[in-house]
């Protein structure tokens, strides 16, 4: 029997595998000519990565060797680039020469997509495609001061910088949307993946936008982002996509869109041509997953042997390669109506699960650090399974459907040494001792044996086991949680985002057990206040959680209009800046205006669309957001004191402007407002404000606690002192104090009463050192907070407009 | 049906909403994720108060007013209180928003 | 692959022994003494309390303790040991959560033909990983690069096994590839690198790396088998996730994606394996049948994390 020609271009995973699936089926019957551009044969593209880490060496990854291809009449040419088809002729040209073919196979792969910002073309930015990419990584490698970036933070870019991250290198990665492998995973998993990385010393920047690659002497020195910031480099790899590689198939005629053409059979439009791979373009998709190459490569074989075979697109998984990254994805979490989540959150293993559920069947999977069964989810969301029966055991795999989880019966059921706190390595059995010896309360228990005593994360499981040692003798306590989202109280989250340095929403939805994806609105505020006033660098405020007053930098009233109050420091006004606020009036119809009990004025009914202007307007009269609305500083009232009453015994009125401008922009639990009188009569009413000072002849009275609203309390004294710079210190540090300890939504008074103020007045008053302290931090945050609002949203002014006005269309 | 392209997503801040304008009143498009957006109408059945300047979490949105919160999804009221907004078809196509011109053209008066 | 001409290739580790506790003290429940009888006559009849001799330092210190000189140190079989031509042993216990399970002692025999390195890693006070100690066999200016060398997380073969908590093995590891020792590592000829955690209560890390040279290796063949709850289940199975064998070559299998590999997979009791799977133990084992084939001894070390099992590091000569 006379063999067949044979040409195949390319030799990657798809061609390998299809050279052997053809030799099984029709062993001896071919000729084959192999061309490859790389000067080398078939090898396992997908191991590069772990030939980077040097947990591999490439001739582990060798998937057909020479003696394969003499085994299999494999003639080949490696190293050398096709450069024509002739369709009607059928002859394939090399560089070295032309070849006849019978049949060819088009396998030509895809090519990394290099972003054409300036600067790409420098000598040390690669892509990361091939063996020899991989090689110049680990040469970086040699270089113990080398310092790579790593343009994609999707699957190949990760696998890169956790490679190049053994060896030695400095890596970091710079990924354009807000969280990592955006195409795989959601933005709780895209969370773990990055905390994972960045544990492994890789520096991860997300939304961040590559602008330009500097260079020197011809050859890379760092990477300019949007943002200005500077990042050196000895190499820049991009890793930001494949385009499937058809400019030889488009020239020779062949039927291309983004990729070549092929039917169901991997057929081209020339009947003796295929493709396959990923440059192939099937039913309007493109591949760049192994499975459905390797599908595609059984096809295309079949065909060549007359068998009948059709290529079907499947469900797809992925799985990262990256060394202690546990991580599996499949399937869709497109939006759609009518899609339900479940989600399983395990803090202390750092797991995350996440099924996504529509009409009955699971669309969707995102598993990290526990991906036990991700085959048997795989099975459901490819085979379309019915799971209305098993909806609620579903996330515990296949073992668990059928049974229902009682925790109390688990807990029960641990044995003695199982560990409970893990901080203090307490297991049951010592909390038992502890019970049995007396110890009913939980209290009594961490005083005993100290389990929930540091981090709290275990207090649940302590209080179960309680309950199952005590029977009814034990009443769960009923502290009130946050809101439905969890079973934590405020005080709980407060000290666990401290003590456990969570720096993101994320961060606690994932560390905290939340049962909810992003919180409610009662608990969301909360959190993103908490953050904020723990970690005022790391965390930015998120207006998204914040009511509607304070994100839009105006209370709402009844009827969906605006009011509007600029600030007036310390109560003191002139006439430009009153001609402004009338002229605003006019200029916008504001149907009120009114004096407000903080010493300012009040512009009511302004409509959204007219507040940026309105805010434009007054800050050119030099005037800004007076935070009216905001859980932050409000008003500091005060009264004429020494400049022009004749009581006054000290500057009241420029000591209470001096605190209004220190003090404003930043965040704090619920409002504060301060008073300074200028002498014991109290003009200044003082006496009911959060922190209220009373001036007298040796200095300065600093009361705290007070309040004048629906609940009536005088302040209490805090601490007197002699100077101005003293009395204004002592209020920072006890703003400061305020703002780190207190529940979210607690006035100063309701936090003083719950703290004592002998507390208070130990971290301020007696500890010189705490203070200075606390007034370091609080400048720190003010360093971002203390800005004015109205500025930054009046340049952001379309987005107060609608989005579109289809009042103005034509009738439909 | 006829689609009309409203915007980008992108002009929509993650858990927030923005507003359109229509024939019968304010249609708000809230984006739940970052390649989700639901469109339902602005007005809150309760007092009139308006639900695009409310905290949305997860698929639901709470009437900055009084505290109304609406499944995004089928426009119920949701615990006690009792009420419907009404819900639009929106899709999403390449970035693009893309409303239900028809929709907008039936709707009776909520 | 190629078959590498077999010549008789000296092993660095000479002797293998399983100390396991027995009420207050430690007894031999198993050793592979290759032939050093008068060694394992001593060792059979001695036991050890908590913090005397070389296994219950590693007891009591909760951590691997490499000794290098035995003469006035606190070794017990030091007669036996220098009849035997042995001079410097590592002890690695093996702890469950707080639970002393099993100390495995290995033991070398120091001569000027013999590289390869035994090391312990753990972290400073400047949270880097320094070496604790080292055993290097002939290997001296390897050994002086290793303690002048530190890893932050995630760098090296220390350093990753650190991160990600896992063993991993690299391959390798002179010159060529850029290994962050290489160029020492290649003039002491040393090829392969296996690095595993070693959990001691506490929660201060410990990392275990063997480095094996041709002629002398540790091994010649790795293996490291998974068996997590969170990959396996509740079967207390163990899958066999990489391994380097001198006959066999790379013993892993891996698609790509990850989902569809026939990975050999161990059961607990059935096999060398299956033995440490279920008694949660080191085991040693010298025979003839039963092991892979061209070999004729094996080490198969568990280490315990989360509450269960969580991966097999083997070695077999």
């Amino acid at each position: 029997m006379t063999k067949q020609k044979l040409v195949v271009i390319g030799a990657g995973m798809a061609s390998g595998r299809m050279l052997e699936t053809l030799s099984d089926l029709a062993p001896g019957a071919w000729d084959v000519t192999l061309f490859n551009a790389e000067p080398r044969g078939n090898y396992n593209r997908i191991m590069l990565s772990p030939v980077l880490s040097g947990e591999k060496s490439y001739s582990e990854i060798v998937t057909h060797d020479a003696e394969w291809y003499e085994a299999h009449g494999v003639t080949c040419r490696f190293g050398e680039k096709v450069t024509a088809i002739d369709l009607a002729g059928k002859t394939v040209t090399g560089e070295n020469g032309a070849v006849a073919y019978d049949k060819l196979v088009i396998a030509s792969g895809s090519t990394p997509f290099i972003v054409p910002m300036p600067g790409h073309d420098l000598e040390g930015v690669i892509a990361y495609r091939d063996l020899e990419d991989t090689n110049r990584m680990i040469d970086v490698a040699g270089n113990p001061d080398a310092k790579v970036v790593v343009i994609g933070g999707g699957l190949l870019g990760l696998e890169a910088a956790a490679g190049l991250r053994l060896r030695g290198v400095d890596v970091t990665v710079v990924h354009l949307n807000s969280h990592l492998m955006e195409r795989q995973l959601d933005e709780a998993a895209g969370y773990l993946l990055r905390r994972a990385l960045i544990d492994k010393g890789i520096t991860v920047r997300c939304s961040a936008n590559s602008k330009e690659i500097l260079g020197k002497d011809g050859k890379v020195r760092a990477l300019l982002l949007d943002d200005g910031t500077e990042l050196p480099c000895d190499l820049l790899v991009m890793a930001v996509g494949i385009r499937p590689n058809v400019a030889l198939a488009r020239d020779s005629g062949l039927a291309v869109g983004r990729g070549i053409h092929v039917d169901d059979q991997m057929l081209t439009s020339d009947a003796d041509v295929l493709a396959v791979g990923e440059c192939v373009e099937h039913d309007g998709a493109v591949f760049g997953l192994v499975a459905p190459l390797y599908d595609q490569a059984a096809v295309a074989a079949k065909t060549l042997t007359g068998q009948s075979a059709c290529f079907v697109q499947k469900e797809l998984s992925t799985k990262l390669k990256v060394t202690g990254c546990d991580l599996f994805s499949a399937g869709d979490f497109a939006e759609g109506d009518g899609r339900e989540d479940i989600v399983f959150r395990d803090p202390a293993r750092g797991v995350y699960k996440r099924l996504v559920i529509e009409n009955d069947v699971v669309i969707g999977a995102v598993f990290y650090g526990d991906t036990t069964d991700s085959s048997w989810f795989f099975g459901l969301i490819r085979d379309k399974t019915d799971i209305s029966q098993m909806r609620d055991t579903l996330i515990f795999g296949p073992n668990m459907q059928g049974a229902s989880v009682d925790p109390m019966q688990a807990v029960a059921a641990l044995p003695a040494d199982a560990e409970i706190c893990g901080c203090n390595g307490v297991c049951k059995g010592r909390i038992v001792e502890a019970i049995e010896a007396g110890a009913t309360t939980l209290s009594e228990v961490r005083a005993q044996t100290k389990a929930s005593g540091s981090c709290g994360t275990c207090t649940g499981l302590v209080e179960q086991v309680m309950a199952v040692s005590l029977g009814d003798a034990f009443k769960m306590p009923a502290t009130a949680a946050v809101c439905g989202c969890t079973d934590l109280s405020h005080e709980d989250v407060r000290r666990l985002i401290k003590s456990q340095e969570l720096k993101s929403q994320d961060a606690v939805w994932q560390e905290l057990g939340w049962s909810t994806p992003n919180g409610c609105h009662v608990c969301r505020p909360a959190i993103n206040y908490y953050l904020l006033a723990d970690w005022p660098l790391e965390y930015r405020d998120d207006p998204q959680s914040r009511f509607v007053n304070e994100r839009n930098h105006a209370n709402i009233q009844k009827d969906g209009t605006y009011s509007v109050v600029p600030r007036m420091w310390g109560g003191i006004t002139t006439a430009d800046e009153l001609r402004a606020i009338a002229d605003a009036a006019d200029k916008y119809n504001v149907p009120t205006v009114k004096v407000t009990g903080g010493q300012r004025i009040d512009l009511l009914g302004v409509r959204k669309e007219d507040l940026p202007a309105i805010w434009y307007d007054l800050n050119k009269a030099g005037m800004v957001s007076g935070h009216a609305y905001s859980k932050g500083l409000r008003t500091v009232k005060t009264c004429v004191g020494k400049d022009h009453c004749r009581f006054g015994t000290q500057d009241s009125t420029g000591l209470g402007i001096k605190l209004e401008k220190l003090l404003w922009g930043s965040w704090t639990p619920h409002k504060v407002k301060l008073g300074v009188s200028g002498c014991p009569r109290n003009c200044a009413e003082a006496t009911c404000k959060d922190v209220g000072i009373v001036c007298v002849d040796s200095g300065y009275e600093v009361s705290v606690g007070g309040a004048a609203g629906m609940d009536v309390r005088e302040t209490e004294l805090l601490g007197k002192v002699a100077t101005e710079a003293e009395a204004i210190a002592l209020t920072t540090a006890f703003i400061q104090l305020y703002r780190e300890n207190a529940k979210y939504l607690d006035r100063g008074y309701k936090w003083v009463a719950k703290v004592g103020l002998d507390w208070v007045k130990s971290q301020v008053v007696d500890d010189l050192e705490n203070r200075a302290a606390l007034i370091a931090r609080f400048d720190l945050s003010q360093t971002v907070y203390r800005k004015d609002p109205w500025a930054e949203h009046a340049a952001q002014a379309e987005t107060y407009q609608p989005l579109a006005d289809l009042t103005l269309e034509a009738a439909q | 049906m006829s689609w009309i392209d409203v915007g980008h997503i992108d002009d929509i801040p993650l858990r927030g909403a923005r507003v359109v304008k229509t024939m019968q009143g304010c249609v708000a498009l809230f984006r739940t994720g970052p390649d989700e957006v639901f469109a339902a109408s602005d007005r809150c059945p309760h007092k009139g108060g308006p639900l695009s300047e409310g905290i949305i979490h997860g698929r639901q949105v709470t009437c900055p007013l009084h505290n109304w919160v609406f499944s995004l999804e089928t426009g119920s009221a949701q615990g006690a209180d009792n009420g419907q907004i009404q819900t639009y078809p929106l899709r999403l196509e390449a970035g693009r928003l893309l409303l239900d011109g028809d929709a907008l053209s039936k709707r009776t008066a909520a | 692959m190629n078959v590498v001409a077999h010549t008789s290739t000296e092993p660095f580790i000479r002797v293998a022994e399983v100390w396991v506790p027995k009420g207050e003290r430690l007894v031999c429940s198993a050793g592979d003494y290759n032939g050093l009888d008068g060694f394992e006559a001593a060792s059979r009849k001695t036991s050890f309390a908590k913090g005397e001799g070389l296994p219950g330092k590693a007891w009591s210190e909760a951590r691997p303790v490499v000794l290098k000189s035995f003469d006035g140190s606190y070794f017990q079989r030091t007669e036996a040991a220098k009849e035997a031509g042995l001079t410097a042993a590592v002890a690695i216990p093996v702890f469950a959560e707080a639970t002393l399970l099993a100390v495995l002692v290995v033991l070398c025999g120091d001569d000027a033909v013999r590289t390869g390195a035994i090391e312990v890693w753990t972290t400073d006070a400047d949270d880097m990983l320094t070496l604790d100690d080292g055993y290097y066999g002939a290997a001296e200016e390897f050994e002086f690069v290793s303690r002048h060398t530190h890893f932050p997380r995630g760098q090296g073969l220390p350093g990753g096994v650190w991160a990600s908590d896992t063993p991993i093995l690299m391959r390798d590891l002179g010159a060529g590839y850029k290994f962050i020792r290489a160029s020492a590592a290649g003039k002491a000829g040393l090829t392969t690198g296996i690095g595993f955690p070693v959990p001691v209560p506490g929660g201060s890390p410990y990392i275990l790396t063997l480095l094996s040279a041709l002629g002398t290796p540790i091994a010649r063949r790795f293996e490291i088998w998974d068996a997590r709850a969170a990959r396996m289940g509740k079967s207390g199975n163990a899958v066999l996730i990489d391994g380097v064998c001198e006959r066999a070559g790379a013993l892993w299998k891996d698609d790509g994606d990850g989902l569809n590999s026939d990975a050999p997979t161990a059961s607990p009791w059935k096999g060398v394996i299956g033995q440490v799977l279920g008694t949660g133990l080191p085991v040693v084992a010298r025979k003839n049948v039963g092991l892979p084939e061209g070999y004729n001894a094996f080490v198969g070390l568990p280490i315990h994390r989360g509450g269960g099992l969580s991966h097999v590091v083997a070695w077999y000569i």
